[in-house]
């Protein structure tokens, strides 16, 4: 039986894209290990500037702005993260870091704007969440 | 020796150090450091060494044969590998002026809050008005004495109190700890191309020649050579050991341009925070500057166009429209939002895909006692200019399989 080259062709995309999945991705635990280790890099700096923003280290603009790029890296992660897939086996650590993500991006999108007190509290949850994601990513090695 | 002549060598020595950084060197010591401390500051030993050796090279060139380094690539390699070497270090030399813009535009956000998009056509602008206005002279003394605030890094680290016998220890190779071994050969080639950028003979080579460098600057171009960019180098091992104390424990990995400055906010409060930006903002504002001179020299000086910054613009129009464009297009790539301190990471690797055809016409030249009569290399130029084509040929063909391999660096 012979297919015409079209047809194949079309099947063949389509396949590429289911394969793709779409938007979402399946990740294995070397990958995971990585979003795990960027989650930890972006809270912990998240956390030593709002340290530093507590004992009048660093300028207000500073803070807002170098906050919100570390925000817009770990939405990113947050985003890419809620959209993935994975074996069954590692599905706990992919939700716990989800969660994290989310934690550590909406602190770091209020960590602009925050009062010192807020920042002490914030530099707090960051740090947390820091050592939370490095042994999560330690768990997955 | 006048006290005339001095004072010159040592504003030379100076702009020299504060031009020695660009957004390569901050992207790629900073990220060493805080994957593997102090472990590979040997390799910037490496490097600093191999951009004294081949400077010294070409100014001594520049000086003797009045030749700048496109001249010698065209002739020596002919037309075919020419042509691959400019369209090469064409796309490199945009690739490091984009980032370096966008460098420039981060800085002016984190300094003053204002939009980055906002800021980047101001920061175009900012540089093609010094350009143009700034006498060349200037143009490397007004930006290489402002990247001076750099040297922040240095008090930095110094207050950190690192381990100093293992910062010692950095500086012999050896066994690695904290990465795999591809990501850590990685960062090996990455320090060396960051090191050794081609566009830095380019420069300095074309400088040489406009500020009419004849035998009596031999001695002023060994010791700008050997001492300012000798001590430029203290910057990149300040870089290191700052993200080596500071980030490395805390699991921070550096992506982005405003994190090394944390490192001298955390130490020096407010102050070190000012002076690390603006540091920064020179550092990498001369680099654009010098990346736009580069591509417009490198082209002029193959399609042999009249050149030089002091010539009229009507004059060496084309020479001038070169590093206008080089300017425009770079606008244009970093307004389309591409990461600065990704693409730096693309372009420093590229680059030192290009570095043995940059290199290799100034080592036969400067052996050609045709061109340079009595002043041709020595037994210890020879030696360091063969040893060093031997690793950089080593680096440019393991450059792009690493990046490939270690995604960028990150295993």
């Amino acid at each position: 039986m012979v297919f015409p080259v079209k047809r194949v062709l079309v099947v063949g995309v389509m396949l590429v894209l289911l394969g793709a999945g779409c938007g979402s991705s399946k990740l294995g635990a070397k990958a995971l290990s990585q979003e795990a280790k960027s989650l930890q890099s972006q809270a912990a700096e998240g956390a030593l500037l709002a340290r530093d923003a507590v004992s009048g280290k660093t300028t207000r603009i500073y803070t807002r702005e170098h906050s919100s790029d570390l925000y817009r890296a770990a939405s990113k992660a947050e985003a890419s993260l809620k959209a993935a897939r994975t074996q069954p086996t590692l599905e706990p650590e992919l939700r716990r870091l989800a969660e994290l993500a989310t934690r550590i991006s909406t602190d770091l999108q209020h960590l602009g704007g925050a009062s010192m007190d807020e920042e002490r509290a914030l530099a707090r949850e960051l740090q947390a969440a820091a050592d939370e994601s490095e042994k999560i990513g330690e768990a997955l090695q | 020796v006048s006290l005339k002549n001095v004072l010159a060598v040592a504003l030379g020595i100076l702009s020299a150090i504060g031009g020695f950084v660009d957004i390569g060197d901050l992207v790629f010591n900073t990220q060493a450091g805080a994957t593997f401390g102090f472990q590979l500051l040997w390799v910037v030993v490496i490097g600093v060494v191999g951009i004294i050796v081949y400077s010294e090279m070409c100014g001594r060139v520049s000086a003797v044969a009045k030749r700048p380094v496109f001249d010698l690539v065209r002739e020596r390699t002919g037309f075919g590998a020419g042509m691959a070497t400019l369209i090469a270090s064409e796309v490199v030399n945009l690739m490091t002026c984009t980032a370096e813009i966008g460098g420039v535009a981060i800085c002016f956000q984190l300094l003053s809050g204002l939009p980055y998009r906002l800021l980047i056509p101001l920061a175009v602008l900012g540089l093609v008005v010094a350009s143009w206005v700034l006498p060349f002279v200037w143009i490397e003394r007004v930006f290489g004495y402002l990247g001076l605030c750099l040297l922040v890094f240095a008090v930095a680290a110094i207050k950190l109190h690192p381990r100093w016998g293992h910062v010692a220890h950095g500086f012999l190779p050896g066994s690695h700890s904290g990465g795999s071994l591809m990501v850590y050969l990685y960062f090996v080639v990455g320090l060396l191309g960051a090191a050794m950028t081609p566009y830095e003979v380019y420069f300095y080579s074309s400088g040489a020649v406009e500020d009419r460098w004849g035998l009596e600057e031999l001695g002023l171009n060994k010791v700008t050579a050997m001492i300012g960019y000798g001590l430029g180098g203290l910057l990149s091992f300040a870089l290191m050991i700052v993200a080596g104390v500071l980030f490395l424990p805390r699991g921070i990995s550096p992506e982005f341009l405003g994190t090394p400055a944390l490192a001298a906010e955390h130490t020096l409060g407010q102050t070190g925070l000012l002076l690390a930006l603006i540091g920064i903002l020179f550092a990498v504002g001369g680099a654009a500057i010098e990346t736009s001179f580069s591509g417009a020299y490198n082209l002029a000086q193959f399609f042999g166009w009249r050149w030089g910054k002091k010539e009229r613009p009507a004059v060496a129009s084309r020479f001038t429209l070169s590093w206008l464009v080089i300017f425009a297009l770079a606008l244009l790539l970093v307004m389309t939002g591409y990461d600065p301190v990704k693409l730096t990471e693309y372009s420093v690797i590229f680059s030192v895909v290009a570095l043995p055809l940059t290199y290799l016409p100034i080592l036969l030249v400067a052996n050609d006692h045709t061109y340079m009569g009595a002043n041709v290399n020595g037994k210890l130029a020879n030696f360091f200019g063969g040893l060093y084509l031997i690793l950089i040929l080593a680096i440019a063909v393991a450059a792009i399989p690493l990046m490939l391999l270690t995604h960028g660096g990150k295993g």
